[in-house]
């Protein structure tokens, strides 16, 4: 009897009474915690810590991206819209533009505000920028000027997730489904 | 269409109205009914930065035809993309021209093909209805219109 006993509460341990799987990418203890210094939409330098008490969701891009950009922010509004009150002030998304040439903090307060006012826009000179992409290993590069001036500017399409100590816990990527990335967002606002 | 306005115009008008309606019926159902567009929305970012223009493009007819290319007087340059992801990187490619075949359809939809739409002629607003017109190789042109959305339509 008592080792049938000893044998359910295992198994119920082992299932995880209370810990369950993430189902987007676990990237705790794979990637440094949140380390930044750059400008913010009201051209004032800041840094990481600013930002600590809440979960963080960092996601690298440009406001001239038509496509993947909005795609990705709308997403993670939509997200954050499926979570519980409590749940979702505990989230913010910082969107770092690694186009600075045009994307000046206007440009980024006016590109943000019209997620909402989850989404905080950040840039940085080019060492600013290469080392926060280098810490989190993802790339970036700025293809050929047009005629009009235009550029495109390559850039991850991922989005890295963050507890309100800026530990990295999550990689969120465009092909997650819906629901993965609500209970897992459930989960890190709940994540101390 | 409602006949109610023929109806209220003075008698001596009705006939050539009724003309005239019938032309613009025909000449409408000749150009265009090769094609159908679809769910043409264009999503609009704040101040003058490039819209994406999504829609399906359905050509029942039975034969094949190419897009190449599409122009708005609402913009000052729209160009066809198209979003490609390799290792997690993502960027845009020009793309020149699209093959649809008879009876297939062509999806513009987030993450792959797009209308990116640059340099507005006028101010826009969400909810406008913007048009579009969309270039054949064969000369075919057909005018859609596209209503802008939000940017958190996704
Ligand atoms: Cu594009």
């Amino acid at each position: 009897m008592r080792r049938w006993i000893m044998t359910a509460f295992a198994s119920l341990w082992l299932v995880g009474c209370g810990e369950q799987a993430w189902q987007t990418k676990d990237i705790s203890g794979l990637m440094p915690p949140l380390a930044f210094e750059l400008v913010d939409e009201n051209g004032n330098t800041v840094n990481a810590e600013r930002f600590l008490g809440k979960s963080t969701l960092l996601f690298f891009g440009f406001t001239h991206c038509p496509d993947v950009c909005p795609t990705t922010l709308a997403r993670l509004d939509a997200a954050t819209q499926r979570m519980d009150e409590a749940a979702r002030d505990d989230i913010q998304v910082l969107f770092v533009s690694v186009d600075p040439r045009r994307d000046d903090p206007e440009t980024l307060r006016t590109y943000t505000d019209a997620f909402g006012p989850r989404f905080i826009g950040l840039t940085g000179d080019k060492e600013a920028l290469e080392e926060l992409t280098r810490r989190y290993r993802v790339t970036y590069g700025y293809g050929e000027e047009d005629s009009n001036g235009n550029y495109d500017v390559s850039h991850s399409s991922a989005v890295f997730a963050f507890n309100d100590q800026g530990e990295a816990r999550l990689l969120i990527r465009d092909s997650d489904p819906m629901e993965a990335m609500v209970a897992d967002l459930e989960r890190l606002a709940g994540d101390t | 269409m409602s006949l109610t306005p023929l109806a209220r115009l003075p008698r001596m008008a009705r006939p050539w109205c009724g003309i005239f309606l019938l032309l613009i019926g025909t000449s409408g159902t000749l150009s265009a009914a090769e094609l159908k567009v679809n769910e043409a929305r264009l999503r609009l970012l704040p101040g003058d930065l490039p819209a994406a223009g999504y829609f399906i493009l359905v050509n029942p007819s039975e034969t094949n035809i190419t897009l190449t290319g599409a122009d708005s007087p609402a913009f000052g340059n729209v160009m066809m993309h198209r979003t490609v992801n390799q290792d997690g990187v993502t960027r845009m490619q020009p793309v020149a021209q699209i093959e649809l075949a008879a009876g297939e359809q062509i999806e513009f939809a987030p993450g792959g093909y797009h209308l990116m739409l640059m340099k507005r002629t006028r101010s826009l607003a969400i909810g406008d209805d913007i048009e579009v017109t969309l270039f054949f190789a064969n000369g075919q042109q057909q005018s859609i219109t596209f209503r802008a959305v939000s940017p958190t339509i996704q």
